[in-house]
């Protein structure tokens, strides 16, 4: 087990959350991909903390607050879509363009 | 000196200015009710103070040295421009002559502008010319003569275009100021460039230098040919000699001024440059050549005319080109008795061809005919205008031509072959215009023509006084040669062309058996000369073809190259501006795709110094490795 290892799978994970993110119709799905990027960047901060400081584990400090900061933006995220979904009945991407050039 | 009208002979453009601007009260918009006569009168009677007081000042300029009084006028770092104003026989004597001119014109025109509103406008220009012209005859600078000629070029086009509402004389008064504003311009680079040379504008001065100039030849050259240039659009010499014709639109006793002084005014600048143009055999080469082409070309047009008026104006310029000749020939005397004698013939014949013009209606001559037996004074002002302009013993013409001829016998004979040549078609074409006019059958136009009345009769019978008198006068004055002296070869042989033109024209025009109108038999000639050789073809194919193409491509150069490239840049922000809004795509999730980007880039550009140094090898030994790696 080495950091390269974990990294890279931070990254994957991460890029699948990109793509998530980008590619999503569904809103609240939007909001999951948020969550793996987050989980990817969480991922990341556990293993520098683990290989490279395991004396002081700063690390695993930012990890709880991401943690934390990431559930209060994923409740006010899906209140956002709630309050959209009221008024346009749909929580679809691509009919959320009201607001271009 | 002494005399009070000689120390106030300054005062005299300034009468005659005076006029020109209390005319105005008599416009018609100013003056409403009681007509525009007064300003007429005001400036006959202004004339004649011009003249009383120069032809009192006269005689108190004999055998007296040339005296100059001098009008600073400005005084800037280097420069000194200071008016000098000389008062000599010569100039006081063509004081006389300019504002007797100007009188007998104005009285003229009491009677010719009877019909017409425009007297406030015509009468102030008149004026306006008459000041201007005294004014250069006073003037004894060149940079002021350059003034006054331009600023009687600009009361020309006014003067030309009085009647504006026909479009022919709207042309002619536009070609009048080109045409003339051109040679001034030409004479404006000679008056700047001979200051450095000679380092005065004052002619005396000039001529002082002159006289021992050391000068580059092909400098002098040019700037003589710059300074030959102006009088040669003012005397209406050949190839800027079509504004004379068309000049002919305007009014006639404009026309009288015109003829006989106001192209003499650049005769007069001519004359008052002869020392520097000496300077360059060259210069005296083009001055004669040109001279001898207009006289030659000018004469020869003048027969082919049908115009009456037009047939007077081609002499001028042939008379203006015998001028040339003789300051081209070093004669200046010659050239100024020359001056004198055409001026009182020349406006003596315009006098006469607009009394028949007022009366026929018609100005065509081979439309009048038979007018002699009712019209004697208009008749009688054609023969003795004729007499006093070509070489017809004892009067004026006659002298100034053998003067000129016997200057040029020894040196340059062929000349006199020219003048005598000028001087038969000349008569050739003068009688010829009495014969079409007055003898002959009497046709529609000319059936029922009454004698003119008292206002144009009187200065006819004056100047035609005048004429008859000036070779007493010129006795008195000394001008004549004595009985010794006379050439009696030349003045024979100038007598026989004289009598040789007369009898050929009387021949053609009096004899039934030609048919008329007269047709030569190479028609092509006889068009080449009606039309003037072209000259306004000539105009249009060169000079303003080119400056009309040039302006048309600059015209086009600024329209579209210069407007368009600066234009090109608001079009273009224009379009960009528009295109690039589509990047606002409205998908909040292109937004986070745009954002992601720009963090990857702009860590990669960040991390470009680190990233140079950074081995990747897949599986390293361990993670400190990567570390020391980052930081080496």
């Amino acid at each position: 087990m080495q950091l390269q290892y974990f990294l890279l799978i931070a990254a994957a994970l991460f890029c699948i959350g990109v793509y998530g993110l980008v590619t999503s119709r569904n809103a609240v799905r939007v909001l999951m991909s948020i969550e793996l990027m987050l989980n990817a960047v969480n991922l990341n901060l556990m293993a520098f903390s683990n290989y490279l400081d395991p004396q002081e584990i700063k690390g695993q400090m930012f990890t709880i607050f991401v943690i934390t900061i990431a559930a209060a933006e994923a409740a006010v995220g899906l209140a956002i879509v709630l309050a959209i979904y009221r008024n346009r009945d749909t929580v679809d991407m691509e009919q959320f363009n009201l607001l271009k050039w | 000196m002494a005399h009070p009208l000689l120390q106030s002979i300054w005062l005299i453009p300034c009468y005659a200015l005076l006029g020109a601007i209390l005319s105005a009260l008599w416009f018609p918009g100013i003056t409403r009710r009681t007509g525009p006569r007064p300003s007429g009168y005001l400036n006959g009677l202004m004339s004649f103070a011009s003249f009383l007081h120069a032809a009192f000042a006269l005689p108190a300029t004999w055998n007296q040295p040339p005296q100059e009084i001098l009008i600073p006028w400005l005084d800037v770092a280097g420069l000194n421009l200071t008016i000098p104003i000389e008062i000599s026989t010569l100039s006081v004597g063509a004081i006389v002559l300019v504002t007797g001119i100007n009188l007998l014109a104005q009285t003229y025109a009491f009677g010719y502008m009877e019909m017409d509103w425009g007297w406030a406008r015509f009468f102030s220009l008149l004026a306006f010319f008459e000041a201007g012209m005294t004014a250069l005859v006073l003037c004894n600078s060149l940079f002021f003569s350059y003034f006054i000629l331009e600023i009687l070029t600009l009361a020309t086009y006014l003067l030309v275009g009085v009647w504006f509402n026909q479009s022919l004389v709207v042309t002619g008064a536009r070609d009048a100021f080109l045409t003339k504003r051109l040679g001034d311009l030409f004479l404006l680079m000679g008056v700047v460039a001979l200051l450095p040379l000679a380092g005065t504008w004052d002619f005396n001065e000039l001529a002082e230098w002159a006289k021992t100039a050391q000068v580059d030849p092909k400098v002098i050259t040019l700037v003589g040919l710059a300074l030959i240039a102006g009088p040669m659009g003012k005397c209406a010499q050949f190839p800027l000699h079509l504004w004379l014709d068309e000049a002919m639109e305007g009014p006639v006793p404009a026309s009288i001024l015109r003829n006989s002084v106001v192209v003499a005014t650049g005769a007069w600048v001519l004359f008052k440059l002869e020392p520097v143009l000496a300077l360059s055999p060259t210069v005296l080469g083009v001055t004669i050549f040109i001279g001898a082409v207009s006289a030659i070309g000018g004469s020869l047009i003048a027969i082919a005319q049908i115009d009456i008026k037009r047939t007077q104006s081609y002499l001028v310029t042939a008379y203006m080109g015998l001028v040339f000749i003789a300051v081209g020939t070093q004669q200046p005397d010659a050239a100024l008795l020359l001056v004198l004698s055409h001026a009182l013939a020349s406006a003596l014949l315009i006098m006469g061809s607009g009394a028949v013009v007022w009366n026929s209606i018609t100005q065509d001559v081979t439309q009048l005919g038979g007018l002699w037996s009712r019209r004697p004074v208009s008749g009688l002002s054609f023969l003795i205008g004729l007499a006093g302009l070509v070489a017809f013993p004892p009067l004026g013409g006659f002298w100034a031509l053998l003067k000129i001829t016997t200057g040029i016998w020894e040196t340059q004979p062929w000349l006199v072959g020219v003048v005598l040549l000028v001087n038969a078609f000349a008569a050739f074409g003068v009688t010829r215009v009495f014969c079409l006019v007055f003898k002959g059958e009497s046709k529609q136009m000319a059936q029922r023509s009454p004698e003119i009345h008292y206002w144009m009769a009187l200065p006819m019978i004056v100047l035609m006084g005048f004429i008859l008198h000036l070779p007493l006068i010129m006795q008195a004055l000394n001008l004549l040669p004595s009985w010794a002296e006379v050439n009696t070869d030349l003045a024979l042989l100038l007598i026989w062309s004289t009598v040789t033109g007369i009898a050929a024209s009387a021949i053609v025009y009096l004899n039934k058996n030609i048919a008329k109108p007269v047709v030569l038999p190479w028609k092509g000639v006889q068009d080449l000369l009606a039309y003037d050789f072209y000259t306004p073809n000539l105009y249009r194919s060169t000079v303003v073809f080119l400056v009309a193409l040039v302006s048309q491509i600059t015209s086009w150069f600024d329209k579209y190259l210069v407007d368009g490239g600066l234009n090109l840049f608001g079009v273009l922000t224009l379009i960009s501006g528009r295109n690039l809004r589509y990047s606002n795509s409205g998908q909040s999730q292109f937004y986070m795709l745009t954002i992601l980007f720009g963090i990857a880039l702009i860590s990669v550009l960040l991390s470009l110094p680190f990233l140079s140094q950074v081995s990747i090898s897949l599986f390293p030994q361990s993670a400190t490795d990567i570390v020391m790696n980052v930081q080496r």
